[in-house]
């Protein structure tokens, strides 16, 4: 049976003609007649074309529909994404374009189908596909898919820098650098607020104090970092490194320490194992008292506060006036005998005080460091636990070394040690501690150098600058102090 | 660099369809564009999202937020809550992905959770199987919050003690509680103590506390 035949009975069975037997033979002449063969000859032609055209119209439908995600984009850095149009079954676009792209700073790259540029606006911003499908008229409208596309702006720029109150209790300055001679050696340090708190105005937390203690003849050095999330922590750290310094100036008895000199000395001619063990369990006991005479003294001046000033204490998550200080402490005392430096420290929370030999071929890590499971966990001089903790032991903290000469002491703050050594276990890695130093001596993006010749008066500038290092992620405050 | 994870587990159930689901939808693109210009967030924070009805969906696994992308949350017609199921996908999720600090790994802050429900759980045993089991994962803050009925409160505070309630899910409503959450997640990256949680923010008008 022909297409026109079968074409004509389908048509009149949809529309309930019947054909009667006797009109058999009419209908097979009529069917035969050559113009109506024409005629269904174009109206299938027809019909086909309509298909298509709905076919074509449906597929562009869902090519505009079809989810197209490309990757998040960031300004200032290079950008190139390869639209995959093999993967994502869109082999059937001729014609492609990208509109609105430059306005962006990207381009579009048709041979290789690769979006590409250095974006220069951030913002959840979209540009758009023109396209055309096989079988649309080469001069048809080009069809349009909008694409979104999220520019991160640059890191860089987000930050801001506001003014901390100076009018606010314990207002202290944003940035603080110092330097100056102890003994034979010298000493720079610089303390800087750190961005997280230019960006909201908040204080510098972090804080340090040294002396040559000149009646004794010792050094003494503290850094500290006051807790973030407690809000007197400023003063906190600022009180627990003043009151080492004046414990080791004012309140240490000039006897006990006469008598631990003394069996130094001692210990130096007959090298005896007891003898240094005595002598170390002397020098925890000394230091000690300065750690209790520091909580105390904070303990002190935050029962004060709590009387005269009741407002400042409303954080429903503190448990005493005590907290509101929190801050970690460590610090060095050390002295130069004859025979050498003796070099005392302590520490509780996660700062690290480092030292480094006279040849620069080993470094010592002086502390252990608190550091929890997770950011931000640490332990603090202002915790009444930490004098009596089984796990944590307070003798621990301490330490004790003779050292014929030593070319590099470090005391710094987790804003430091955080960016430069990532994880505690670098800090054991006297590589680690090397490459810190050239760091220091201009190996660094910037080019920023720190010259530690004895005759340099703009180190603690240096200092300063250098530690503008920028570190993404890493904007907590930065203390440094370096003997050498 | 230490990440700031966050957890979001939102209802997606039956009784969210509709005008409360794109309000969520509106309101969690407003939140991550409003965090994407925050300094910290951008550099620090990971996000993940995960959605319950009668299935639990990960529809974002804990992805930074410089390379995140927000997809529409749609939900069923109708079908039950299954917070505790979710909670079960939350727990696994949570083992897997978070960084703890040690001498040679750098620690997460502690992870954020943030728990959106309309509706009683309706697996409760199950519910009641994981609360325990949550709060081991010791987040930094969990903050639940209801939308609507304020009864179903008490099953939240099994959970949290940082339970909020929203009179409605509207588009605002849902707008303020959400600028609320991104203050709250600026919270979470300083040092505190060993044990220590995150203080919450004051809450906007619109957001309240239940005790």
């Amino acid at each position: 049976m022909n297409d026109t035949k079968l074409y004509i009975q389908n048509l009149f069975a949809v529309k309930k003609i019947a054909i009667g037997q006797n009109r058999q033979q009419l209908f097979e002449d009529f069917i035969k007649k050559e113009d109506n063969e024409q005629i269904v000859k174009t109206i299938i032609e027809q019909q086909n074309y309509l298909m298509d055209k709905w076919e074509l119209k449906n597929r562009v439908a869902d090519i505009i529909a079809q989810q197209l995600t490309i990757p998040n984009a960031t300004v200032g850095k290079l950008y190139k994404f390869k639209i995959d149009f093999e993967q994502l079954n869109l082999t059937d676009l001729i014609h492609v374009e990208c509109f609105g792209l430059e306005e962006m700073g990207l381009a579009f790259n048709k041979n290789e189908s690769i979006i590409e540029g250095i974006p220069n606006q951030n913002g959840e911003l979209s540009f758009k596909l023109l396209f055309k499908i096989i079988n649309e008229a080469e001069d048809s409208i080009p069809n349009e898919k909008i694409i979104p596309i999220v520019i991160n702006a640059d890191p860089k720029t987000l930050w801001k820098d506001i003014p901390s109150n100076r009018a606010a209790p314990f207002w202290k300055k944003d940035d603080i650098i110092a330097s100056g001679k102890l003994g034979d050696k010298k000493i720079v340090v610089a303390s800087k607020r750190g961005r997280s708190h230019e960006n909201v105005g908040s204080f510098r937390d972090d804080d340090f104090s040294f002396k040559l203690i000149e009646e004794i003849g010792w050094s003494a050095i503290a850094v500290a970092d006051g807790a973030g999330s407690y809000p007197l922590s400023r003063e906190g750290s600022r009180l627990a490194c003043i009151a080492v310094i004046d414990y080791f100036e004012k309140h240490l008895e000039k006897e006990t320490l006469e008598d631990f000199e003394h069996k130094i000395f001692e210990q130096q001619k007959s090298n005896g194992e007891d003898l240094l063990n005595e002598i170390k369990v002397l020098s925890k006991q000394i230091l000690y008292k300065a750690v209790l005479f520091s909580h105390q003294q904070i303990k002190n001046l935050a029962e004060q506060i709590e009387v005269s000033s009741p407002e400042l204490f409303n954080n429903p998550k503190a448990k005493n006036a005590l907290d509101y200080f929190h801050t970690t402490l460590i610090f060095t005392l050390f002295k130069k005998f004859d025979f050498g430096y003796v070099v005392m420290t302590f520490g509780v929370g996660d700062c690290p005080i480092a030292i480094v030999n006279k040849e620069q071929t080993e470094t010592t890590l002086l502390n252990w460091l608190d550091v929890g499971e997770f950011g931000g966990g640490t332990r603090f001089v202002t915790q009444a636990d930490i004098f009596h903790s089984q796990e944590h032991p307070m003798a621990s903290r301490f330490n004790f070394k003779i050292m014929a000469d030593f070319s590099y002491l470090f005391l710094m703050s987790d804003g430091i040690y955080d960016p430069k050594f990532v994880v505690e276990a670098n800090l054991e890695k006297h590589e680690r501690w090397l490459e810190f130093l050239k760091d220091l001596q201009g190996e660094n993006e910037e080019n920023v150098k720190v010259d530690f010749s004895y005759e340099n008066k703009e180190i603690a500038d240096q200092l300063s600058t250098w530690m503008d290092f920028w570190s993404p992620g890493n904007h907590d405050d930065r203390t440094l102090a370096i003997v050498f | 660099m230490r990440r700031l994870p966050i957890y979001f587990l939102l209802d997606t159930s039956g009784s969210m369809n509709g005008e409360p689901i794109e309000a969520l939808n509106n309101a969690l693109s407003g939140m991550i564009n409003n965090l994407r210009s925050d300094a910290q967030a951008a550099e620090t924070l990971w996000i993940s999202i995960i959605t319950f009805d009668r299935e639990v969906k990960e529809i974002v696994p804990l992805t930074a937020l410089e390379t995140f992308q927000l997809p529409e949350i749609s939900c069923p017609e109708s079908g039950p809550t299954f917070t505790g199921k979710a909670l079960e996908v939350l727990y696994d999720k949570v083992t897997k992905e978070i960084r703890k600090g040690s001498p040679t790994q750098k620690g997460d802050w502690k992870p954020l959770l943030f728990v959106f429900t309309d509706g009683k759980p309706n697996d409760l045993q199950s519910y009641a199987e994981m609360i325990p089991k949550i709060k081991s994962l010791n987040f930094g803050a969990i903050v639940g919050c209801i939308a609507g009925n304020k009864d179903i409160a008490t099953k939240l505070l099994e959970l949290t003690n940082d339970v909020v309630h929203l009179d409605t899910a509207d588009s605002s409503t849902l707008k303020q509680f959400f600028k609320w959450v991104s203050d709250t997640i600026e919270q979470g990256n300083k040092s505190m103590g060993t044990t220590d949680n995150v203080s919450l923010p004051p809450p906007p008008s619109e957001v309240h506390i239940v005790i």
